[in-house]
């Protein structure tokens, strides 16, 4: 009677290790996953920003999944929720404000999930695990000294800057002006924000252009926007005396400045920032823990001599 | 009795109101002048910065003679033993000193032979507008990592760049006479490989005339 109850025993136990078992190979099989935060997909550079961080997370091995925050903190804040929420292992940030995002950051970190920052910064030293961030200063420094030497340091110019919340804005901004501002031939008339945005740029620009007619020159914080200037000066019928600076290294610009069509724009190298942002998440998981707070990362300006060494997001 | 009661817990909520007040009224001038202090100031910054670290480390840079053999034998060999580059920049800098005989003069630079007997300009000590961030990021002394918001990071280049040009520059051109033999310190920045560093270009941080 014991043997047989032995045996009804063990059969027992075989038949669920049989069940259970490939539930369990499957559970060590499931891939961990890897967020990727983007602050718009609405703008070609971000998106390929964005697919990029995705597809070398995937080659490293991860379930990468693109969640868009439309440039809305609210809708960034919600994105973090679901992310802690379902389990994530390390989130590639690219945030929609400086000051603004920090909290959601903070959050992940409390939840023990790492935050890697590419491109824009969160303006803090200790919640993001790194930040890697394009030198836009210093980007914009050089394109200020192509901008004087290709104006002039005569006559007058407008700015179209970013989203005002973000630091780049201010960044390139700055950067461009610590030059551009030494010349007190060359005068901004006007400075106004087309939020980083194609549609507010050509928006902007041609309001721009019924008040200051006799502008030279527009510098434009992103590609998207000078991309917008630019058609605004197309059906204004001024694309060939008002020369446009962009910044970002967009391909539609790398192509319109080998067309003659846009003057110069900083290359910020995305595909880079964002491969190194999935490459620095899969070394945190598998448990490296000394990152630099902050990388920056070269800008290199590109213009009509140069344009045949870039394209694709980066250098050929 | 009732009112006795309302009274006390009237009186104990002022006093817990009071010791642990829920907001603190500040005068407008007072909180501006407060939100100022804390705000960084790359100007203030950059004035003690370089009297108190800059120009001490000055003296520990790489000579200018051994460097520019350095670059000699190769500009690749020179990058990996003298250099510092920042981040994932394919530029780097030199942070050098050092002293030599001023061979030419321009509006914008210096032209200064180091090697003994030489007449080529061998460092280009620049004396025109300057720009970029040469002397923040070539010296090592300041980490981007340390400033929460980039913005400071970055005005403490300009601010940097203004020093040169308001209190280095007017020095050096007044000292710049063919001829003259000057020690100078200073730090340079280098696109990439390609870059032509005959003469090499340098931002001075220090001249004087001997």
């Amino acid at each position: 009677m014991k043997t047989n109850r032995l045996k009804f025993l063990s059969a027992i136990f075989i038949l669920m290790a049989v069940i259970l078992c490939p539930t369990t190979m499957n559970a060590q099989d499931a891939k961990q996953k890897v967020a990727v935060v983007v602050s718009t997909l609405n703008n070609p550079w971000f998106v390929v920003l964005a697919n990029t961080a995705k597809d070398r997370a995937v080659e490293l091995g991860y379930d990468a999944t693109i969640f868009d925050s439309q440039n809305d903190t609210a809708k960034e804040a919600a994105n973090f929720e679901n992310i802690i929420a379902g389990g994530y292992k390390a989130i590639l940030f690219n945030p929609t404000d400086a000051k603004g995002s920090i909290a959601n950051v903070e959050k992940a970190k409390a939840a023990g999930i790492p935050v890697f920052c590419i491109d824009r910064e969160i303006d803090s030293t200790n919640a993001a695990t790194c930040q890697m961030l394009s030198d836009s200063y210093s980007g914009c420094v050089k394109l200020g000294q192509y901008f004087v030497k290709t104006v002039g340091t005569e006559g007058e110019y407008a700015e179209l800057l970013g989203i005002l919340g973000d630091n780049n804005t201010w960044n390139r901004s700055k950067g461009f002006h610590s030059v551009v501002d030494r010349y007190p031939g060359l005068k901004c008339v006007v400075k106004q924000s087309g939020e980083f945005d194609r549609a507010k740029g050509l928006e902007v620009m041609e309001s721009i252009l019924q008040a200051h007619p006799n502008i030279k020159a527009v510098f434009c914080g992103n590609d998207a926007m000078a991309m917008g200037a630019y058609q605004a000066l197309v059906s204004a019928g001024k694309a060939d005396s008002v020369k446009v600076f962009g910044f970002d290294g967009a391909d539609d610009v790398v192509k319109s400045i080998a067309d003659g069509k846009i003057v110069a724009t900083g290359m910020q190298f995305p595909k880079l920032m964002a491969r190194k942002s999935a490459e620095f998440a899969d070394e945190y998981i598998k448990g490296k823990r000394d990152f630099p707070q902050k990388l920056p990362v070269p800008v290199e300006l590109v213009t009509k001599e140069n344009v045949g060494k870039y394209g694709d997001y980066g250098k050929k | 009795m009732c009112a006795a009661r309302w009274l006390i817990a009237i009186a104990i909520c002022a006093v817990i109101g009071w010791m642990f007040p829920l907001f603190h009224v500040v005068p407008l001038k007072t909180a501006v002048a407060e939100q100022a202090a804390a705000r960084f100031d790359a100007t203030t910054f950059a004035q003690s910065f370089w009297p108190d670290k800059l120009l001490p480390q000055g003296q520990k840079a790489v000579s200018a003679e051994v460097l520019l053999a350095a670059i000699q034998a190769g500009p690749a060999y020179a990058k990996t033993n003298y250099s510092r580059s920042v981040g994932l920049s394919e530029n780097y800098f030199y942070f050098l000193q050092g002293r030599g005989k001023v061979v030419s003069v321009s509006d914008d630079t210096v032209g200064i032979a180091v090697t003994p007997d030489s007449t080529n300009v061998e460092i280009a000590l620049q004396t025109g507008l300057i720009f970029g961030d040469a002397i923040r990021d070539g010296t090592g002394l300041v980490n981007s990592s340390d400033y929460p918001n980039s913005q400071d990071f970055n005005d403490i280049s300009a601010a940097l760049n203004h020093i040169v040009e308001s209190k280095i520059l007017p020095d050096l051109r007044q000292q710049a006479k063919i001829g003259t033999t000057l020690s100078f310190a200073g730090c340079a920045e280098v696109d990439d490989e390609s870059t032509d560093l005959h003469p090499l270009k340098v931002t001075p941080i220090e001249s004087k005339s001997e």
